[in-house]
């Protein structure tokens, strides 16, 4: 009959104070798992987004330079415009990257816009807001063109944001032809197919274009909901040879790009080669990144989630040892005279101690099943919450910030820092990873035993702190008054 | 084997020593009474020899070592058993079970025997049944013999009961006194029995009364 023995049979015995011991600790626990569960997920999401920011390297105008370029000039001459000028991408500079070691492919990207000869573009509601009739005013066309080295490696297709449905991908084959392809839905619209032609004018009606569609792709709808307004209809973005775009935008565009993308072999050798290209490059003309944004955005909204979590475990952590340490010392007040009896026999006082140590452990074990089974739902839960307030703070300032700068060859004022050239893209892009940034809440043994440890942490306080008021009992005043 | 030099207590707001200078020797193989008026001290007294408190004046020593030595913890753990006069059970238990949990705590000789506790409590009167129930399913007499068992079954050489027989009846009495007087005569133990009752009183070996704050010791033979 060890004081194991009696903290069983006292638990049995109290059925009801052990019933509503386990309700207090299984709450406690519930609450501290769900914390753990929810700064473990955030954890894995901001791997997940590390590990898939892609190998890439972008070169694009250096936006910044050219908006202090443009600042000078404003303060110096105020009778002229300022005017924002950056200089396209030179295939020539970009061709120097792609022949550093690991770099292992180069993607050229301009955008640009033409208006459709005689056939018609999807209209959305979108495109039809007020917003919608910038497009009219401005030298923006009907139709966007990407002018890509090869589709497959844009990142709206990498990313699987389209999706190839019929015909093939454009190549660097492709270079120098009027190959094209189309959204299904304009494909649709039209009734057009792998195969047939369409025409194009350029947006001041000068020149018209011969295409000739040889992929259909779908774009998935999530992108549409994540565009701003003033953005077009993504059905309306038909994917060209990068010469293309840079035959409509004028012959000074020839042999550029507004960006070039670099596939980096190893992802390791990013910074690597990054180093290396800005040593051949003009940086104050260029600049050369990794894009890692949406790593950046997975990180920020995962850091908000894992301090909030934290702060759920150590206030419930604190409050609960509080809340059992107080409940001991109840139990001690209702229970002194059974200690008396223990101490008349002879018993340690620290065994009394313990047995009152192991009878919340049970209680404890207990409630580890409890908040094991129930704290994987509350962290779901809770999690979701959470990621939902912080991509959707996430998004909206990535779409505001696609609004002046969202339409390539429009010029606009503002610069958008990291944001270059191909920007729809990369919008797109960003709000989709963004959405793939959830938590995935999921019970570990790690888990359980952390949460074990921790409850483990937690009643050994409350019963130290607690204890005070059995080492002050004197077993005559309680066995003898 | 217990010795009481120059023991003097009181309580706090007391203007009087409940009793000082009280010299007592107490032998092993022997009962003895503890008589005396209610109010007198009897139940303090004990307190001071079970290790419970701790005497104002004087020392109390178990075989010439003073029990503060020994340290109190120790001195109830292995040295001293006690019979209260609210039998003091843990309630959250059966009767059998708060025999063997005093028999484990005190390490006694017969740790984890449950033959031997339950042989006790039959001795006792206690069914096997009553044996298993919870303490708080026995009446008054019942539990006080729970807690004399629990008493009997640790190896402590004295034994010290408050009023043991207070809530049994004639037969119980005879019973209960009769195993007070093989512990003391075939175990060789000190037993130390406060009581009011005279028959209880009368079949001890020897009688201590409590009066007028000095304890007087009587010879059975001389009653
Ligand atoms: N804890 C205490 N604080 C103050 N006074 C006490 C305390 N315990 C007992 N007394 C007083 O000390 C005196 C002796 O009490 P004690 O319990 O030793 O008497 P007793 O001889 O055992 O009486 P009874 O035969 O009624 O059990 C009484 O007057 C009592 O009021
Ligand atoms: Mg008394």
């Amino acid at each position: 009959m060890n004081f194991f023995k009696r903290a069983w049979l006292s638990l049995i015995a109290k059925k009801g104070r052990s019933v509503l011991m386990l309700i207090v600790t299984s709450a406690i626990m519930l609450f501290v798992f769900a914390g753990l569960l929810i700064n473990t997920a955030a954890n894995n999401a901001t791997e997940q987004a590390k590990e898939s920011v892609g190998a890439t390297l972008t070169l694009s105008a250096n936006r910044e330079a050219a908006f202090k370029k443009m600042q000078q000039s404003q303060s110096s001459s105020s009778s002229s415009r300022p005017k924002l000028t950056t200089s396209p991408v030179k295939l020539s500079d970009a061709k120097k990257i792609a022949k550093l070691a690991n770099v292992s492919s180069y993607n050229a990207t301009t955008s640009t816009s033409v208006n459709t000869d005689g056939f018609d573009t999807v209209s959305t509601t979108s495109s039809s807001s007020p917003m919608g009739g910038m497009k009219s005013s401005s030298s923006t066309g009907d139709i966007t063109i990407n002018g890509v080295t090869n589709t497959a490696q844009s990142s709206s297709f990498s990313d699987k944001t389209n999706k190839l449905t019929a015909g093939r991908q454009l190549t660097s084959a492709d270079s120098g032809t009027n190959n094209v392809m189309i959204e299904s839905e304009l494909a649709k619209a039209d009734s057009l197919k792998v195969g047939d032609t369409i025409k194009v004018k350029s947006t001041s009606g000068s020149k018209t274009y011969q295409l000739k569609i040889v992929g259909i792709y779908k774009a998935s709808s999530s992108a549409t909901t994540q565009m701003g307004p003033g953005a077009s209809d993504p059905a309306n973005t038909i994917y060209t040879s990068n010469t293309f775009a840079n035959t409509v935008k004028g012959s000074k565009y020839a042999n550029t790009a507004d960006s070039v993308t670099f596939t980096i072999s190893n992802p390791s050798a990013v910074n690597q080669v990054k180093k290396a290209g800005k040593s051949v490059i003009n940086t104050s003309k260029y600049s050369l990144s990794a894009d890692d944004s949406s790593y950046q955005t997975v990180k920020a909204s995962m850091k908000n989630v894992k301090s909030f979590a934290n702060k759920i475990v150590w206030l419930v952590s604190i409050a609960g040892t509080i809340i059992l340490a107080l409940i001991v010392m109840l139990q001690i007040r209702e229970r002194r005279h059974e200690i008396g009896v223990l101490l008349s026999m002879g018993e340690s006082r620290f065994k009394i101690i313990s047995q009152l140590f192991v009878e919340l452990a049970m209680v404890m074990v207990v409630s580890l099943v409890i908040a094991g089974i129930g704290g994987q739902f509350i962290g779901n839960k809770l999690g979701q919450q959470l990621v939902s307030q912080q991509t959707t703070t996430a998004t909206s300032s990535g779409t505001s910030q696609a609004g002046p700068g969202g339409t390539t060859g429009r010029p606009s004022g503002a610069p958008t820092g990291n944001m270059q050239g191909g920007m729809r893209q990369n919008m797109s892009n960003q709000s989709s990873k963004a959405k793939q940034a959830k938590l995935k809440v999921t019970l570990s043994p790690v888990q359980l035993v952390k949460l074990g440890a921790m409850g483990f942490v937690i009643i050994l306080l409350s019963v130290v702190i607690a204890a005070g008021g059995i080492l002050r009992l004197r077993p005559k005043q309680i066995l003898l008054e | 084997m217990l010795e009481v030099s120059n023991l003097g207590y009181w309580y706090d707001h007391q203007d009087n020593s409940l009793f000082n200078n009280v010299n007592l020797t107490f032998e092993a193989g022997q009962s003895y009474a503890v008589i005396g008026q209610s109010g007198s001290g009897k139940t303090t007294f004990l307190s001071l020899i079970a290790g419970l408190d701790v005497p104002r004046e004087g020392t109390i020593s178990l075989d010439g070592q003073d029990i503060q030595q020994i340290g109190l913890t120790n001195y109830r753990k292995h040295d001293v058993s006690i019979v209260f006069q609210a039998y003091n059970l843990l309630t959250y238990m059966s009767p059998l079970n708060n025999v063997l949990t005093a028999m484990s705590i005190t390490n006694s000789s017969h740790q984890g025997d449950q033959q031997f506790a339950k042989d006790l409590l039959g001795k006792l009167g206690l069914t096997d049944v009553q044996m298993t129930q919870m303490v708080t399913h026995l009446s008054g007499g019942q539990q006080q013999r729970v807690a004399i068992a629990r008493a009997m079954a640790v190896d402590a050489k004295l034994v010290v009961a408050d009023e043991p027989t207070g809530n049994l009846d004639e037969a119980n009495t005879k019973e209960v006194v009769n195993l007070f007087q093989k512990l003391a005569h075939e175990q060789q133990k000190c037993v130390i029995i406060i009581t009011h009752e005279p028959d209880v009183a009368a079949a001890c070996d020897r009688q201590i009364k409590l009066s007028n704050h000095e304890f007087v010791v009587k010879d059975a033979t001389t009653v």
